[in-house]
């Protein structure tokens, strides 16, 4: 427990070393490397969000004839595929190809079913309601310079850091895990986790890591969550690196209310658990393998998760209003200012209004440890995305009937 | 790609599940029974606990059952001061006795001292006036004295004359020697009494000059008058003190007895000197309104359900104690009180409830 905790603690600090001291912790881009890309953009049920994120795309700074949209729909129940098509209508600077999935299947398998229509180098994988900064996707590929790396994962910054409390909270820990927790993973190259808003990976990695997503289960029930820890799993136990460069960025919008942030998190977790399972079940072939900080992280990351568990029951129990004394929140307030200033001067974009609303993580870190950890542990047999409600959509509901012109 | 284009793709059919097998199903089977079993049992523990958490929080009826050994730590460090006060009581009694005794005789000494001051006032005033009537007496006396010897002296003068003659007339036979010394010792026993006259005139004027001079013998008086005084000063000092330290020991007594009364009104003091098994209970402040001697006590299943009665509240006491609340795990704090219990299994039980059952039933 305290070694999890510690780790933890050691992981922020060498971050902030890292960054501040070590350039050669960076890896070495070049820009005038330009692989042909193709941006596999799977959707379900994002409405006229998914409009929006080919849009940005659109605006790319990367040659438009070196990449290509492959826009994937899960059979969504709402207006996507229509939005997608006026996309695929509105921006002809770009090439885009539009597809539909015969049934449900999951993100994992629906950016499976759009690999297949690609020829291209490399494989950047999306989700449908990011904003692309135009920077991104150059910024992405010039990492692949270096032949050893195989996957490469942008920053995820917070499009709507001030909605509300639960925002707030999100901008600081998403801004602290992309800036300082995953740059001692950068280091070596082992980044455990690159998130699946942003995933550059080349082509032929994928497809040979395919038949694994598709194969993807649970004792026998198909597991569609996770997939981008998986695929970075993948892509380090194959002996390629993966790398998170803060330079290619994209905006998300976070949940804004209790209940789906709730239902995220317990997604994450799940995905870490099974992770961590995996991660035991082969661990003689993690260590004959991998660098020992990516097992490490591999190991000790997800374990924290479920001893933190431990930790607050024992807590509860033992000194249940120790955490309604003041150290806690005065910790959280603490980071929130340091972390805030720090946002408000390098993303101006994720600035916070009421930063001290971090002190809230304190309750959230109590139900997030105690509820999402043994319900993620208990209900690892379950397929719900749990963020995107499958609402009926009448036509009439629309605000402008597309028309699909698919050629 | 190097031509901007509009496309769409074939619909991809999904590819068929995979067959579970019947372990795999068994396994599943058993998982999502463990799994509802525990999430529920999770779920009831943390309604439980928040329950548990808001009882305690709005009760104000609970207290905590102390068991108090013999071996107390407490109880044992209690009855060790209680012995040493005690035996400093009985010391300070015999010093205070000791004390009385000396202060009476130095009170006494010092009455009989001041007692000589007037008579010795007296006899100085006595003396005065006897020397101022015997002294010129006595003068005049010693001025008889002296004309009287200087008479004698004359005659003395002529007796040297007759001795001269008497030995001549022996010389000449004359008279005979018997004669001669009958004659001479005659003078001689007259100058013998010339002489001691002399001696009293002498010894005459010393008394005068006593009976009319403050000399060596009224200084030697009142040297003595003022040691007296001295002394009875001194005592006047060692009796204030004596008093003084008299009133602290006696202070320090009634000090001793307080808190040996305080004392008795502890449950430690109780614990420590009683024989049969005594009973206590932590009652926090908030809670003190439901603390009343003969107030009923409940015992309950689970800290607060299916409660019966246990007993009822004893002795109160009121000095401070402070423990760990047995829920909140803070520091409290709060009093204690002697239970009488009818079922003594329930000094063991987490918390008690006063007055009535926490929850009706």
């Amino acid at each position: 427990m305290f070694l999890c905790l510690l780790i933890s603690v050691v992981k922020y600090l060498m971050g902030l070393i890292l960054k501040w001291s070590f350039p050669s912790a960076k890896i070495k881009k070049d820009y005038t490397w330009q692989p042909t890309v193709s941006v596999l953009l799977p959707c379900y049920n994002e409405g006229e969000t998914v409009y929006q994120t080919i849009e940005s795309i659109s605006r790319s700074n990367y040659p438009a004839e070196l990449f290509e949209i492959i826009a994937q729909d899960d059979c969504s129940v709402d207006d996507s595929f229509e939005w997608m098509q006026k996309a695929q209508r509105d921006f002809t600077n770009i090439r885009i190809r539009t597809g539909r999935n015969g049934v449900n299947c999951g993100k994992a398998r629906t950016v499976c079913n759009a690999l297949q229509h690609s020829e291209a180098e490399l494989i950047i994988s999306i989700d449908s309601d990011c904003i692309f900064h135009p920077d991104c996707m150059r910024e992405l590929a010039a990492c692949f310079s270096e032949p050893k790396i195989g996957s490469v994962g942008g920053r995820v910054g917070v499009r709507n850091p001030n909605d509300s409390v639960i925002t707030a909270i999100q901008t600081i820990i998403y801004y602290s895990a992309f800036q300082l927790y995953k740059i001692p993973e950068n280091w070596t190259r082992s980044v455990c986790c690159i998130s699946g808003c942003l995933f550059a990976i080349r082509r032929e990695l994928l497809l040979e890591i395919e038949p694994a997503i598709r194969g993807r289960n649970w004792f026998g029930i198909p597991v569609n969550q996770g997939e981008d820890r998986f695929l970075t799993h993948q892509t380090l136990l194959r002996g390629y690196g993966t790398y998170i460069n803060t330079d290619a960025l994209c905006w998300t919008t976070v949940p804004t209310t209790l209940s789906v942030l709730f239902k995220q998190q317990l997604r994450w977790r799940r995905s870490i658990v099974r992770d961590l399972f995996y991660t035991l079940r082969t661990l003689p072939q993690h260590v004959w393998k991998l660098h020992p900080n990516t097992v490490l992280t591999l190991v000790l990351t997800p374990l924290g998760a479920v001893v933190a568990l431990l930790v607050v029951v024992t807590m509860l129990t033992s000194d249940p209003l120790a955490w309604t004394g003041p150290m806690p929140l005065v910790t959280y307030l603490g980071i929130a200012a340091v972390l805030s200033w720090v946002i408000s001067k390098h993303s101006v974009e994720e600035t916070l209004e009421h930063p001290l609303a971090f002190g809230a993580y304190v309750a959230w870190s109590i139900v997030s440890t105690v509820f999402i950890t043994p319900l993620a542990l208990f209900t690892m047999d379950s397929a719900d995305w749990g963020t995107r409600t499958k609402q009926e959509i009448t036509t009439q509901e629309m605000d402008t009937p597309l028309v699909n012109s698919g050629n | 790609m190097s031509t901007p284009a509009i496309n769409s793709l074939p619909t991809v059919e999904a590819a068929p599940p995979p067959r579970q097998s019947f372990v795999y199903k068994s396994i599943l089977t058993l998982y999502r029974v463990f799994a509802i079993v525990v999430l529920y049992a999770i779920l009831i523990g943390i309604l439980a606990y928040a329950f548990i958490m808001g009882f305690y929080a709005v009760n104000t009826t609970w207290m905590a059952p102390v068991i108090l050994s013999a071996s107390d730590e407490k109880s044992l460090d209690f009855l060790q001061k209680l012995v040493t006060s005690r035996q400093m009581l009985q010391d300070l009694h015999v010093d205070i006795l000791h004390q009385q005794t000396t202060l009476d005789e130095m009170t006494k000494h010092r009455a009989a001292l001041e007692a000589l001051d007037p008579e010795l006032q007296q006899a100085i005033a006595r003396e005065r006036v006897h020397d101022q009537k015997t002294g010129p007496q006595l003068a005049g006396l010693d001025a008889q004295k002296q004309t009287d010897n200087a008479k004698t002296k004359a005659v003395l003068a002529q007796l040297d004359q007759t001795e001269v003659q008497i030995h001549k007339d022996l010389a000449n036979g004359l008279i005979t020697k018997g004669d001669a010394a009958t004659q001479i010792a005659a003078i001689n026993q007259a100058r013998d009494a010339y002489t001691d006259s002399r001696i009293a005139e002498v010894l005459l004027t010393d008394n005068v000059l006593d009976k009319t001079t403050n000399g060596t013998k009224s200084m030697d008086v009142l040297e003595k008058q003022a040691e007296l005084r001295s002394e009875i000063a001194q005592l006047d000092v060692t009796l204030a003190v004596s008093e003084k330290q008299l009133q602290e020991d006696n202070r320090q007594v009634d000090a001793l007895r307080a808190a040996i009364a305080t004392a008795r009104q502890s449950p430690y003091y109780l614990n420590a000197t009683g024989n049969n098994r005594l009973y206590f209970a932590f009652v926090p402040y908030e809670n003190q309104e439901s603390a009343k001697v003969g107030a009923p006590i409940y015992d309950c299943y689970l800290d607060m359900v299916l409660c019966r009665k246990v007993g009822t509240v004893k002795q109160i006491f009121l000095g401070e104690e402070d423990i760990t609340h047995p829920i909140f795990k803070t520091q409290v704090r709060g009093f204690t009180v002697q239970m009488e219990l009818s079922h003594p299994n329930s000094a063991k039980s987490k918390t008690v409830f006063l007055g009535r059952k926490p929850l009706l039933f």
